[in-house]
């Protein structure tokens, strides 16, 4: 690494160190240390002031070197404590008290955290796909947004999204989340399905029931007799993990609340055409 | 028989007279799919317009404030998709408030009026026209927004 390089990349750690108050006491022994550069005759002071001053400037380059050297160090607050992690120049994230995160990479085309349980609430102004936080139930991309994050020990989560979309990304399962809406996260399921968060209460509980393989049968019947047309964000991601034998439902109830635009037939719907699906979420973005 | 094949070809006619009329589509700020715009107070798109470039839009912030009439211009910003535009609020927060849209595609020209509550646009209660909204209809929007807050 040449040297203007281990420059660029203490300058990025820096921005990484949490903002920490300073000692009360520190602020006495500073004002005694003008004090006395102040009062004639006591120059001896004023050079032991300086000795410390060197001293405290050598501690914190040693801790800069550590956060060079140890990029990965986990960020934790207790139950009483908020930190902020500014994401290069893109946006910044609150850290909630309670909360255990670390920054896993820094670079100009990826800025990642790595949740492991707690809250953080990003806040993030720059195109798709530039930062991403994993947490045990998968991966939050950001696609241009603001939103909250929680993970508990087990590994269960919630994305609550404020403006913007996010992805969350599991295994090749994902979903879309747009402001407005949330959804629950789990370890071994990876995403569940959003809903907005003005849903019926009955709604949003067949949502999970759904998810967590709970009489899927009655959950289905549940979601499809009560989405309303802003449901139909559920309803394109239900259509998708459903059983084949119960798409053709699915797809009924979000053609008679929205019908597919131009581009969109049902049988390319049914077959979850991928340039279908996203035409038609396109057109249903505008009634979410 | 005759008069209903009477009827239906009036009908046809009709439709073809306007295959499409020229209008607005508006959603929430995400629908713009625009990271740029996704503070922004709501999304708009128009329909039956043969180039979705070629859309002439204004729109003003008409407002009820103690009383008091009040207008601002509103700037409707392109997205990075063709046809879809945002308008981000640069209106005060105090009173009640619509936007009204004007648009013109060629000779056709369409106009909207977007109320505004608490918790943003109040789509549900969105005026669309196939002219631009007259100052009676934005001073009865606004009397009835008024009149809810």
């Amino acid at each position: 690494m040449s040297e203007r390089e281990q420059i660029e990349f203490g300058k990025q750690a820096l921005e990484h160190l949490p903002v920490e108050k300073a000692p009360d006491a520190i602020w006495a022994s500073i004002e005694r240390a003008l004090d006395q550069k102040a009062a004639p005759g006591r120059a001896r002071f004023s050079r032991w002031g300086w000795a410390l001053a060197a001293a405290a400037l050598a501690a914190l380059t040693g801790l800069v070197y550590w956060t060079i050297a140890h990029p990965g160090g986990w960020i934790e607050t207790d139950a009483h404590t908020r930190r902020t992690i500014e994401v290069g120049q893109i946006g910044s994230v609150e850290v909630e008290p309670g909360t255990r995160v670390r920054v896993v990479a820094d670079r100009p085309n990826e800025h990642r955290l790595d949740l492991a349980h707690g809250e953080i609430r990003a806040k993030i102004s720059a195109p798709p796909k530039l930062f991403f936080v994993d947490t045990a139930a998968g991966t939050a991309v950001d696609l241009g947004c603001e939103y909250t994050l929680t993970d508990d020990d087990l590994g269960r989560g919630m994305l609550t999204v404020t403006r913007g979309w996010v992805s969350f990304q599991w295994k090749g399962l994902e979903s879309l989340v747009p402001a407005g809406a949330s959804c629950r996260t789990h370890p071994r399921i990876g995403p569940g399905i959003p809903y907005f968060d003005d849903a019926p209460d009955g709604f949003k509980q067949a949502v999970e029931n759904f998810v967590l393989g709970q009489d899927r049968g009655s959950a289905l019947n549940a979601m499809l007799a009560q989405a309303r047309v802003r449901d139909t964000l559920t309803l394109w991601h239900l259509l998708q993990r459903v059983e084949a034998s119960d798409r053709e439902r699915v797809y009924d109830r979000m053609a008679a609340l929205s019908p597919p635009p131009d581009g969109v037939s049902r049988e390319r719907a049914l077959a979850l055409d991928p340039e279908a699906l996203k035409l038609w979420k396109d057109d249903l973005a505008w009634k979410w | 028989m005759i008069r209903s094949l009477v009827l239906l070809a009036v009908f046809a006619a009709a439709v073809a007279a306007h295959p499409g009329a020229f209008t607005f589509v508006i959603g929430n700020a995400v629908a713009s799919q625009d990271f740029q715009f996704k503070s922004a107070a709501f999304a708009l798109r128009t329909e039956g317009c043969a180039d979705p470039a070629k859309p002439q839009i204004t729109a003003t912030a008409e407002g009820l404030v103690n009383g008091t009439r009040r207008s601002i211009p509103v700037k409707v910003m392109p997205s990075h998709r063709p046809g879809v535009y945002a308008v981000v609020q640069n209106w005060p927060d105090g009173g009640a408030w619509v936007v009204s849209l004007r648009g013109t595609c060629g000779d056709k020209s369409a106009g909207a009026i977007v109320p505004f509550g608490p918790q943003g646009m109040v789509r549900e209660s969105a005026q669309f026209y196939a002219r631009p909204a007259t100052n009676a209809e934005v001073d009865a929007a606004l009397k009835a927004l008024a009149s809810v807050k």
